[in-house]
């Protein structure tokens, strides 16, 4: 029972920054915009987080800061692929390696310190005990004392997907990505709309940044990322932006790092990391077959 | 009447150095309908795009209502009120009718969700008074050429712009629509609307506009009263040269049968019959037309043809072979098309006017490729280009130039010249002259006339039946996915074959 009430727990703990990355790259998915720098901004998110946390004692400005590097590097996103009008795969590739140099100078020029920085000082986003629910055995373990990060990601998912498809704005969002001189004709800048879709990306690549470096754990180590914005870049292309697709990928990759960690009892630490790696390339190939199938009909 | 907006002297340079708009200088009345009327290229819409902020002027100046005004983007003048029809249809073909029409418009509830019983009862209230027959909640990819263009229309509507610019509106209605949409416009115009039409077709605007103002190659011939103005002064104001309207048919034999359709049924994957024991048949030297109200099987027939589409059963025959289920190299090497969905069918729009110049030929023809076909030779394609620039007059700054740079009737010419200069001996031709101006209806013409000559068999679906009466041997008309009627022209005239488009019956004088 223990084992299983674990493995769920570590599902949902590695599920929660991919699916909040994923939900900002289904913004700008729908928005019409090759995004691959979620990898970048949720690196940006997790420095800065730990710096307010750190500066302040206090998780609130954490996720405020990580929410503000993170549309940081949004910014510098919008920068050049917006308004300059450069290659949006450039500029992702570019920002991804800028996150990675840029957090990983910031800690060796703060903190004096190489590869890793924790200190008693961080504070960590608390866990939440829900009354009653907590005391329901095996239920109560799983659906209470989950990190704060965990609910709002829940609640990410169900706001992103109203947003998309019961709003105006989704409306707006999704025609820019499917035609966007006829959102512009219809008086819309595309645009505009797109600055929006990747501001809003940052903010849920902040979130997740907050919850690597103020939830998982409570330090920042050089590229902490660890590939999560790819992956959640391949849940996103896997089930075409769709929110509620982009949950259910982003915990069964929760679930097989999860068994990849409880594989570690009998197999070497390097093979059983691969796990959730092998499985994305699963899925992504899977998925393709079944395109090009149905291509061919 | 007050004018209601005045251009002056308005430049507009492509570059490097193709001069649009030549200092073109033009009012426009309240409560008017003004048609544009010019040749391919002649700048129509690029006047009306910077009219509508579409694109930057590169001198000269605007005044609106009295005030001087530059618009930067569509949605200032659809604020300003002033709203605009494209000529290539700008719609998001993902989205349902209502939401195309509400898109930048939408109607909200709370926290800005969207009303959508709100939207689509407005929509719907829109599609009744101006008595379009769309359905709100259809796909917009699903439905017609025509259906989407009342879609934009309507969308126009649907903001009260008080200046509505209509780039072609027409050229993708049936002769049936025609009017309605005639009516339509009237009565706006007598609400105080202003209209600016822009239209090939000088019958269209002769019946509706009140004033007509020419371009030509991107400078203004004049502007006149409609009342004062007649058909060929117009096309000859348009063209600089005399237009000659009637029949250019020589009598001339037909040869043996070179396509054959044989008891041709098509079923929908809906299940609806589409089209129902199809037989037409066109002999070398024969121009046969297919004509009928849009959707009552001609796409399912030209699909057909080209294997888009499978048959539930029967066959389809050129050139003594049965091209069924030929693979599409097979029936290219019978049969040359002209598709009507030049943007998405008949050319590569993001491609350089060489490389859709040589298209199909590249296969076909062993001279533009070496290295037993792997490698493609461009100087022949250059060549063969100018060859096609020459032979069908097309405006053009070179072939290295993208294709979509060139203007509908240019991007026309383009397509017919590649697939005329195939040696399929069979023509299908689907709308070949929709979209183009006197000028260059009248060359195309008589390239199909040239075709005829020459024994090739052609068979040609037009909405326009003054087109059919002055081309083909022969009419076959299509009501609800049959073949009602196989008339020959001279014995018929344009009463009965409207009767039967629209009634499918035979016409009882
Ligand atoms: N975006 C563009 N880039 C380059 N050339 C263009 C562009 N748009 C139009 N042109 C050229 O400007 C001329 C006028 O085009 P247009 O206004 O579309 O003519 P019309 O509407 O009268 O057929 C044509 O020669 C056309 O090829
Ligand atoms: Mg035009």
């Amino acid at each position: 029972m223990n084992i299983i009430i674990g493995l769920i727990n570590g599902m949902i703990t590695s599920a929660t920054p991919i699916l909040l990355a994923a939900l900002g790259g289904s913004l700008t998915y729908y928005a019409g915009i090759f995004n691959i720098a979620m990898e970048g901004m949720m690196l940006g998110g997790a420095f800065f987080g730990m710096l307010g946390s750190y500066y302040f004692h206090s998780w609130p400005m954490g996720i405020l800061f990580a929410i503000l590097g993170a549309i940081l590097m949004a910014l510098i996103f919008i920068l050049f692929a917006v308004v300059l009008k450069m290659d949006e795969f450039i500029t992702g590739i570019g920002l991804n390696l800028f996150s990675v140099g840029a957090t990983t100078y910031m800690l060796r020029q703060i903190f004096k310190v190489k590869g890793a920085f924790s200190s008693p000082e961080i504070v960590p986003i608390p866990k939440i005990d829900i009354p009653w629910i907590k005391d329901i055995p095996v239920v109560g373990e799983i659906i209470s004392g989950q990190n704060l990060i965990v609910y709002l990601t829940l609640l990410a998912t169900i706001v992103v997907s109203y947003l998309v498809f019961k709003t105006r704005f989704g409306l707006r969002l999704r025609a820019a990505g499917y035609n966007r001189t006829s959102l512009d004709t219809s008086g819309v800048s595309a645009n505009r709309i797109r600055v929006w879709s990747l501001i809003l990306c940052g903010v849920l690549c902040g979130l997740a940044g907050s919850f690597l470096s103020l939830g998982y754990v409570t330090l920042f180590s050089e590229g902490m990322s660890a590939g999560r914005g790819w992956i959640s870049l391949a849940a996103v292309i896997l089930v075409s932006g769709n929110p509620t697709g982009i949950a259910l990928i982003s915990l069964l990759f929760g679930f097989t790092d999860g068994l990849g960690l409880f594989m570690q009892r009998s197999l070497p630490s390097q093979f059983t990391s691969m796990v959730p790696y092998v499985a994305t390339l699963i899925a992504l190939f899977v998925y393709s077959v079944r395109l090009k199938k149905k291509q061919t009909i | 009447m007050a004018d209601i907006i005045e251009m002056d002297r308005i430049v507009k340079i492509f570059p490097p150095s193709l001069v649009a708009l030549d200092a073109v200088s033009v009012k426009f009345a309240k409560g008017e309908i003004h048609a544009i009327v010019g040749e391919n290229g002649a700048g129509k819409s690029t006047l009306m795009k910077i009219l509508y902020g579409m694109q930057p002027a590169d001198s000269g100046e605007m005044v609106y209502n009295g005030k001087k005004v530059k618009f930067s983007d569509p949605g200032e003048a659809i604020l300003a009120g002033i709203g605009m029809v494209h000529q290539e249809i700008m719609l998001i073909p993902q989205y349902t009718v209502w939401e195309n029409v509400v898109l930048g418009y939408e109607p909200v509830k709370f926290g800005g969700r969207l009303d959508v019983k709100k939207a689509r009862e407005l929509v719907k209230q829109k599609i009744d008074e101006f008595g379009f027959n769309l359905n709100a909640d259809a796909k917009v990819e699903d439905i017609s050429v025509a259906a989407r263009q009342k879609v934009e229309i309507l969308k126009l509507l649907f903001r009260n712009v008080s200046v509505l610019i209509m780039d072609e509106p027409t050229s993708v209605l049936t002769p049936q629509e025609i009017p309605q949409l005639f009516g339509e416009l009237k009565r706006l115009r007598d609400n105080g609307h202003t209209i600016l039409f822009i239209s090939h077709h000088l019958e269209e605007v002769l019946e509706l506009s009140d004033r007509i103002t020419v371009l030509r190659k991107g400078k203004k011939v004049g502007t006149i009263k409609t009342a004062e103005a007649t058909k060929a002064g117009l096309a000859q104001m348009m063209v600089g040269r005399e237009v000659i309207f009637d029949s250019i048919r020589k009598n001339q034999t037909a040869g043996a049968v070179l396509f054959q359709t044989t008891a041709l049924n098509y079923t929908d994957p809906d299940k609806r019959p589409r089209l129902i024991d199809v037989n037409i048949q066109v002999r070398a030297g024969e121009i046969v037309g297919v004509a009928g109200v849009e959707g009552n099987g001609q796409l399912e027939l030209v699909n057909l043809i080209m294997g888009l589409i499978e048959p539930t059963s029967g066959s389809i025959k050129a050139v003594g072979e049965d091209i069924t289920r030929k693979p599409i190299l097979e029936k290219r090497k019978r049969v040359a098309f002209v598709p009507q969905d030049r943007a998405n069918m008949g050319a590569s729009i993001s491609a350089n006017i060489a490389e859709n110049v040589i298209m199909t030929h590249h296969r076909l023809d062993q001279r533009f490729t070496r290295w037993a076909g792997r490698i493609l030779d461009f100087k022949q394609a250059a060549s063969f280009t100018d060859e096609v620039r020459r032979k069908f007059d097309i405006q053009m700054s070179s072939g290295e130039a993208v294709f979509k740079s060139l203007s509908g009737g240019n991007q026309q010419k383009v397509i017919l010249g590649r697939e005329l200069l195939l040696e399929a001996p069979f023509i299908l031709l689907d709308q070949p002259t929709r979209g183009l101006d006197v000028g260059s209806i009248e060359y195309v013409h008589q390239r199909i006339i040239d075709m005829r000559a020459q024994k090739r068999g052609i068979l040609m679906i037009s909405a326009d039946l003054e087109e059919l009466f002055r081309l083909t041997d022969r009419i076959v008309v299509m009501h609800k996915g049959r073949v009602v009627a196989d008339l020959v022209t001279e014995k018929t005239n344009v009463t009965e074959v409207g009767y039967l488009m629209l009634e499918g019956a035979a016409y009882e004088a």
